[in-house]
């Protein structure tokens, strides 16, 4: 793997300030990510976990208050268009100047944020950047498509917004390839239609098609199936699977459903309570059999309805295996590991450090790695972890 | 000891009995199509009949728009039928008046899919629950509160939740508080409409498992829809599939899952072992063009599969598929797999 990464993202932190709780919210607190080029990294984790943050972190559509984000988030673009001397740039660059963070005990404990100054200045990073390099399909297809534009002509204009074709005509025969390459059924006709006319499965297809459109050099597809119905849910992985390989899109692809991501992804990372529990390539990470693997992924994947197996190790009377307890309170983050309350495989050796201090995000094979006192030694360390 | 189980329910009492059921919705028409009488109707529910026994789960499943839905709601009597019957514990509720339906609603209740609707967000936990433990009876406080223990103890829900509001509570925690509610009126029969799709796996365990006992320990019958063909499997003992607003197949969970005989059945359960493994070949996935687009008005005469099923497709479209005066009938398979179709898959 010695291809260049497309997007690699350092030690982000995406908090949020809840006024009646007086607290903050840590929804994404220190996440290190890296996607090369044709990679398809897969982010999986439960509500909450901060996997969807990421990604509108990434495309400065973090709103709110105070709605910090430290960190960098550096992209090199495909075409050398973008500032910053090598085609690379950190889409969080100069944000700092607009917030001071009061910092205590390596804690963020107060932000005072500019926010129309952060406003411009995303906006200045995110010009040529959102919707042209970085193109993203999302979770309700019905409701991200405009109802009162034709889907043709949605499309028509992100091609003569963000690729050099720019004749109406001519984007409108683009467009219609696209809605073909997606496999949409009598594209011309689909061309002049309304969203509304359209099924679930055909919004995302012409999601799908939009986003392609523009050629982007990286694709965020945030729950592309969550909500359709099991049969469209195939398809559309199929035509993802069949745009993969065929147009090697890097993609970054978010959802909380396993068997997608085993299906699409190349890496994986697990995500929980805002960090990366463990990262690493799909195969090693989402086989049920293969060891090392965090004690969260394991318990997730024991959960699942398929793990089920009559007679299987996690079966006990046919019920489900469970991981008890809730999902970590993301407001009240625990000092040592954020899975520890719910963990069943902590040793008395582990045991001071698990309640302690966090885990490190630790190697354990080349390009696996795993935030666990089982796997790796060190604790977390505050500034640059993993 | 799944044979002695199956033996044992179909001994059991049965307890709803569904005949016939339609529901036809009026679909809007153009003014002038109203204006001259014409109003096109959308068969949501088609002719649907089943029979669930105490203590036993009968999943539903079926693609959006199938009538999966409509089916829960008809039964609980929240949608009248178009015609039909639907004979709860003896008593045809399609035909009783309000009044008597009323002692019989309280044994029939249904857990919502979306939880932030179904509970009232100023309400706190506690009074919620009181709510429905007073619903059908008069009960002093102390009652009340002994009632609420036992409840909370049931779903295992925390005491000290009961000073909440549904926005402080978590996913799963929600839908405790609306089993509880359920369990509060006195349920016999569930009806759980996406009972775990909203939730995350390692909650949709839980709650799966919660629905399990409570069925073991009070001896409740579910009637569970969802599109999520892996739970419907684990937690059914026996499964319908609904295509358009008919049954296509159905019969014991194993048997539908695993050795489906009518062509949507299969495909249904095919897509999940598309969507899992990586090796499967795109050819099959290409199968789109094939598969169409799901249309919710009657398609074609006859089968109402044949435009989307592959097996008409391979037989070279034989005519009795598409005859209007033979749109094949539930025909049992034995063992109560029963399936409608001309040319059920070999074994």
């Amino acid at each position: 793997m010695t291809r260049s990464p497309v997007l690699e993202i350092s030690d982000l932190r995406t908090y949020f300030y809840s006024r009646a709780k007086q607290a903050f919210i840590r929804s994404v607190d220190g996440v290190s990510l890296s996607i090369a080029r044709g990679e398809t990294l897969g982010v999986v984790g439960e509500s909450g976990s901060g996997k969807s943050v990421t990604a509108l972190s990434v495309l400065g559509l973090i709103g709110g208050s105070p709605g910090v984000i430290t960190g960098a988030v550096e992209f090199a673009g495909g075409n050398g268009a973008l500032a910053g001397g090598n085609g690379r740039r950190n889409l969080l660059q100069d944000l700092a100047r607009h917030v001071t963070v009061t910092e205590r005990d390596g804690r963020i404990v107060a932000v005072a944020k500019d926010e129309p100054g952060w406003r411009a200045q995303v906006e200045r990073s995110m010009t040529g950047v959102r919707g042209k390099e970085i193109a993203m399909i999302f979770q309700n297809p019905k409701s991200s498509l405009n109802p009162f534009l034709t889907v043709g002509r949605q499309i028509s204009e992100a091609i003569r917004l963000h690729t050099p074709v720019k004749g109406p005509r001519e984007a409108k025969e683009r467009a219609i390839a696209w809605l073909e390459r997606v496999h949409m059924d009598s594209p011309r006709l689909r061309f002049d239609q309304y969203p509304d006319g359209l099924s679930g499965g055909m919004c995302q297809r012409a999601m799908i098609a939009m986003a392609l459109a523009s050629e982007p050099s990286l694709l965020i597809a945030d729950e592309p199936t969550t909500g359709l119905d099991a049969t469209i849910q195939s398809r559309i992985v199929a035509l993802l699977a069949e745009l993969k390989s065929e147009l090697g899109v890097t993609t970054l692809l978010i959802t909380h459903d396993i068997r997608v991501v085993s299906r699409l992804a190349d890496t994986v990372a697990v995500m929980y309570g805002g960090t990366v529990m463990e990262h690493g390539p799909a195969r090693d990470v989402l086989a049920p059999s293969v060891e090392p693997k965090h004690p969260y992924t394991s318990a997730l994947l024991a959960s699942l309805p398929s793990a089920q197996k009559k007679d299987g190790p996690h079966a006990i009377d046919g019920r489900l295996s469970v991981i008890r307890g809730e999902v970590v309170d993301t407001m009240d983050v625990p000092r040592g590991c954020r899975f520890y309350a719910r963990c069943d495989r902590v040793t008395d050796a582990i045991r001071a450090r698990c309640m302690s201090q966090e885990p490190a995000l630790a190697a354990v094979t080349t390009g696996h790695r795993i935030r666990c006192y089982l796997h790796g030694d060190e604790p977390r360390d505050g500034a640059r972890a993993g | 000891m799944a044979t002695s189980r199956a033996t044992g329910r179909a001994l059991a009492r049965r307890l709803l009995e569904v005949s016939d059921l339609r529901k036809h919705y009026h679909a809007r028409a153009g003014l002038f199509a109203s204006l001259h009488g014409q109003t096109r109707s959308v068969p949501a529910v088609d002719g649907v009949s089943f029979a669930l026994t105490e203590h036993e789960t009968l999943g539903l499943v079926g693609e959006s728009g199938c009538g999966k839905t409509t089916i829960g709601r008809i039964i609980l009597g929240v949608t009248r039928a178009t015609s039909g019957r639907v004979v709860f514990d003896g008593h045809d509720i399609t035909a009783l008046p309000m009044r008597a339906l009323r002692p019989l609603r309280k044994q029939m209740q249904m857990i919502f899919q979306d939880l932030d609707a179904a509970l009232n967000p100023r309400m706190r936990v506690r009074d919620i629950l009181r709510e429905a433990i007073t619903l059908h009876e008069r009960l002093d406080r102390a009652e009340v509160t002994r009632r609420t223990a036992e409840l909370l103890d049931q779903v295992n829900l925390q005491a000290g939740k009961l000073a909440s509001f549904p926005h402080e509570l978590s996913g799963g925690e929600k839908r405790r508080v609306g089993i509880a509610r359920v369990l509060a009126v006195g349920a016999r029969f569930i009806v759980a409409d996406e009972p775990t799709s909203a939730l995350d796996v390692s909650i949709q365990a839980q709650i799966v498992n919660l629905l399990r006992d409570l069925q073991s320990r009070l001896g409740l019958s579910y009637l569970f829809i969802s599109h999520d063909l892996e739970v419907v499997e684990l937690v059914s003992h026996r499964v319908a599939v609904m295509y358009l607003g008919k049954i296509v197949e159905i019969g014991p969970a194993d048997r539908v899952a695993r050795a489906a005989r009518h062509p949507y059945t299969a495909i249904l359960w095919s897509s999940l072992v598309e969507k899992r493994s990586q090796e499967v070949s795109r050819t099959a996935g290409n199968g789109a063009a094939a598969w169409g687009v799901f249309d919710f008005e009657r398609p074609g005469q006859g089968c109402r599969f044949a435009p989307r099923c592959p097996v008409y497709e391979a037989a070279g479209r034989p005519a009795v598929c598409t005859d209007p005066a033979s749109e094949p009938p539930l025909r049992d398979l034995g063992d109560g797999h029963r399936v409608a179709c001309h040319f059920p898959l070999a074994r």
